[in-house]
């Protein structure tokens, strides 16, 4: 592996790929929806989408009309911790994607306008419609984290944003936030290829040396939580859903802890695969839970917050919701009793093949090396991440989850069907499918 | 100051991995060495798929793919011991094939592969098992349905096609109610436990002893050709048409124009292919660029060959803005129609030529990658270098080819335009779009 900082702060990480020919280019910049505003929720993520509409020296749309030339794959992604763009390509391509991304850091504001910032907001608008409002249970994770985080928490709202705030989006405003933001400073360069790291060191320094620092970094949100959640906190719901749902949170540590790792372990212990409690319990033995292979259970991890375990289940026909909230809370209790050696080992053993996998092919390899950079400051973690559970033992997950899986630490997002008779508000009464 | 523009070198010439194959008793094994890939892809490839239910018994192999997780013990205990050896265990059925599998560290893969030869040939196939699931795929059904684009999607066979396909794979949620435990062991014991299949096995394989992998799977199990094929009648109705799938309060509509395409063996693959990505395939393709780009109705939009054995479909889709849906439709029909007229352009020539060719790398970067390339090759009977033999058909195509291509390929007076949103809102706008005829449909009423 090689590591190198370049004079103007931006960080390279160069890896081998394990197949020939391949490059695989990825960029995370440490800006995402905490660094946003009350009145610009969602811009991070419009942002980034306007990094493909040109800039000084490239086209609308040319970063991906290049890629898919050269049968690549691109994308980029916005989270409330960064945003990342990143490409696959054959090799002999790596020089034009870096000329690609260096325009774009140092020149998209020139290439900025009216009117692709407003077919973009009209694109994400329907990108929210798609996701969320269309989809059932598709407000979830929004109402989850309104109760999870204070009003004006930086993680308080979805990075999507609001449609209100979507069309308060304009111009002057995109051009700031790239200034403030997009800096070789800010950004950790990974390169997956077959070529000798120092090579790579030489292209990178090519394109992306003549890039200033930032003036200076802005400052983030203040993401600290002054007090516990108080739980039980509550949002419910009835609308066009096909079966009830229940989505219980729990705040626990930032990403990148020990205690993060813990109770990592025991959501794969609670609902992670065909071997974790809430499969065994409420889909196959007793069976009141709708059959989703195994995946109740999961981190929602944050580096700069404390991070949510979620647990989510949907009910069997006939079953309501409130039977489905009580086994649920329940089995989810019934953890800091004790867990089992054959338990964590299973656990263990789901979580490092789910890692194993994330990083089989050089784009989720790089990706894994960006965020344990630009998060945890060191890319190495990335292959050595499984030892991290090695020494947990089941009494300190137990003790963990007696502590933070409680009431008072609980928030519920609860969505129940409509009944005849019941229309929820704005929607004719019609026979949901 | 930025730099300038680098010139785009000359791409090194790339050979997909010639596969080893290896006859063991009764099977065959088509295996990839990727030297590094500590993560092997397995897979067990028979070659009937859903295409082949017999019509009393429709959604028999996808069921039968659920309960052999629950093992040779029985009572979902698959999973939880493949779990702890860090496996995981995938079993996907197609119209044409049953595929099952497990990728697993290379470490472990002699353990992971006898737990998984059991499960494919052992099962236990307890009666209380079989219904649990059968339950939960009926109610999943709908649960899954409750998404526009997957209702619009599962509604198209029966607009298509009559016979086994105008049922969903899964047996839908109706028919699959009457697929039996005494079913699903007469599929297992007919089509599973007795026939041999071939393995697909991709990975660091240094150290790895092929010939006693082959031995564990395959058993004595022996050889057995694919189906044979018909192809099945259309359904009545005037073409073009449109139905709307009722779903009130919808502030999207998801859309599936559709229509029928010849089978795989059929189809010239370079040439359809090619055209499908003009209009659809790639960000950068027609109906993306026109119906997000341009319009800002949508997310994303594509389109897509489905080909089988037997016959195969061509569609396009996309998720717009409710009050959109009519304008969506015609403009995504006159790029259908513009294509047809007036062929594709140098530049889009060149596109379709260069990512089919130049990104080979890209695109076989994973074992999982590599071995979907070769089920595919088992699958569909295909020689070990088609995936060069098609780069080489790229290689060759000509701008005529795309032209006569789009004509021959795609139909729009055929198709069906599958619209899944808020009726009461849709029929006015929808019925002067010169799409054809408009019924409206309840999901309920889709299948019985």
């Amino acid at each position: 592996m090689g590591q190198y900082t370049l004079d103007n702060g931006l960080r390279l990480v160069t890896v081998p790929a394990s197949t020939g020919q391949v490059a695989a280019v990825n960029l995370w910049y440490g800006v995402g929806s905490r660094h946003e505003v009350p009145g610009r929720t969602g811009f991070a993520h419009l942002f980034e989408h306007l990094m493909f509409q040109g800039s000084g020296n490239v086209v609308k749309g040319e970063h991906f009309d290049v890629v898919e030339r050269l049968g690549g794959e691109i994308n980029a992604s916005t989270s409330t911790d960064r945003t990342n763009y990143y490409e696959t390509v054959p090799e002999h391509a790596l020089d034009l994607i870096l000329w690609l991304e260096a325009d774009r850091l140092s020149t998209l504001r020139e290439g900025m306008t009216q009117e692709v910032l407003d077919n973009q907001r009209d694109v994400v608008k329907n990108e929210r419609r798609q996701r969320y409002d269309n989809q059932p249970y598709g407000t979830a994770l929004e109402r989850i984290l309104r109760l999870a985080y204070p009003e004006g928490h930086p993680y308080h709202h979805p990075t999507i944003g609001s449609m209100a705030d979507l069309d308060a989006a304009d111009l002057d405003y995109v051009k700031s936030f790239h200034k403030v933001h997009y800096g070789p400073d800010n950004c950790v360069l990974t390169v997956i290829s077959g070529l000798d790291p120092e090579d790579v060191l030489a292209r990178v320094k090519h394109y992306f040396g003549p890039i200033p620092a930032r003036e200076s970094a802005p400052e983030a949100p203040d993401a600290s939580l002054s007090a516990p959640l108080g739980g039980p906190v509550r949002d419910a719901v009835t609308e066009t859903v096909p079966a009830a749902g229940v989505f219980a949170g729990y705040r626990v540590a930032p990403y990148g802890t020990r205690e993060f790792d813990v109770m990592h372990l025991a959501s794969a212990v609670l609902g992670q695969g065909q071997g974790s409690r809430l499969y065994r319990s409420l889909v196959v033995d007793r069976p009141i839970a709708a059959d989703d292979g195994g995946a109740a259970a999961d981190l929602l991890p944050f580096r700069y917050t404390d991070s949510l375990l979620l647990v989510n289940m949907l009910s069997r026909d006939g079953v309501s919701g409130d039977e489905l909230e009580a086994a649920m809370r329940e089995e989810i209790a019934k953890l800091a009793s004790g867990i089992t050696e054959e338990e964590l080992d299973r656990a263990r053993a789901v979580l490092e093949r789910d890692h194993l996998q994330s990083i089989s092919g050089p784009a989720g390899l790089a990706d894994a090396l960006g965020s344990a950079t630009q998060l945890l400051g060191d890319p190495e973690l990335v292959f050595t991440w499984p030892e991290r559970w090695a020494d947990i033992t089941a009494e300190e997950v137990r003790s963990a989850v007696e502590r933070l899986l409680v009431d008072d630490n609980l928030l519920i997002v609860r969505f129940d069907p409509e009944t005849d008779g019941e229309p929820a508000g704005g929607v004719p009464e019609t026979a949901a499918p | 100051m930025p730099q300038t523009r680098p010139d785009l070198g000359a791409p090194a010439s790339y050979s997909f991995p010639k596969p080893q194959r290896i006859t063991v008793g009764g099977g065959r094994i088509v295996a990839v060495d990727l030297p590094g890939q500590q993560l092997v892809s397995l897979r067990l490839v028979h070659t009937r798929g859903g295409a082949a239910e017999p019509l009393d018994a429709m959604g028999v192999s996808a069921l039968t793919g659920e309960v052999l997780e629950d093992g040779p013990e029985g009572n979902s205990s698959l999973a939880p011991a493949l779990e702890r050896h860090g496996a995981e265990w995938m079993s996907r059925v197609t119209w044409d094939a049953f595929i099952t599998g497990v990728d697993v560290p290379v470490a472990r893969l002699n353990e992971a592969v006898r737990l998984f030869a059991d499960a494919v040939r052992r099962p236990a196939l307890n009666a209380d098992d079989v219904v649990r699931r059968r339950d939960q795929l009926l109610e999943r059904f709908w649960l899954e349905a409750a998404s526009a684009s997957t209702l619009a999607m599962r509604s198209l066979g029966g607009q298509l096609f009559t016979g086994r396909y105008a049922t969903p794979l899964a047996g839908g949620p109706v028919r699959l109610a009457d697929v039996t435990p005494e079913a699903v062991a007469r599929f297992h014991a007919d089509s599973l436990s007795s026939v041999a299949g071939t393995l697909v096995i991709v990975g660091d394989l240094s150290g790895v002893d092929l010939e006693a992998l082959g031995t564990s799977v395959f058993g004595d199990a022996q050889a057995a050709p694919a189906p044979d094929t018909a192809e099945p009648a259309p359904p009545p109705g005037e073409l073009p048409r449109v139905l709307v799938v009722d779903r009130p309060g919808s502030v999207q509509s998801a859309l599936v124009i559709a229509h029928r395409a010849p089978s795989r063996s059929q189809v010239d693959m370079p040439r359809a292919d090619g055209v499908s990505e003009v209009l659809g395939g790639m960000f950068t393709s027609r109906l993306n660029m026109e119906l997000r780009e341009r319009l800002g109705y949508t997310y994303g939009a594509g389109s897509r060959f489905d080909l089988r054995r037997d016959s195969g479909v061509f569609l396009a889709s996309t998720q717009v803005e409710a009050d959109t849906t009519a304008h969506s439709i015609t403009s995504a029909l006159e790029q259908f129609a513009k294509l047809r007229a007036s062929g594709v352009t140098e530049e889009e020539l060149e596109s379709v030529r260069e990512s089919n060719t130049v990104g080979l790398p890209v695109a076989y970067s994973t074992a999982r990658a590599v071995a979907g390339a070769l089920v595919d090759i088992v699958v569909h009977d295909l020689p070990d270098d088609y995936v060069d033999r098609n780069r080489a058909g790229y290689e060759r195509l000509t701008k005529d080819d795309l032209d006569s291509a789009a004509v021959e390929y795609l139909r729009p007076d055929e198709a069906v335009v599958v619209v899944v949103g808020d009726a009461e809102r849709l029929r006015e706008p929808l019925s002067s779009i010169g799409a054809g005829p408009l019924e409206v449909r309840s999901p309920e009423s889709l299948w019985t």
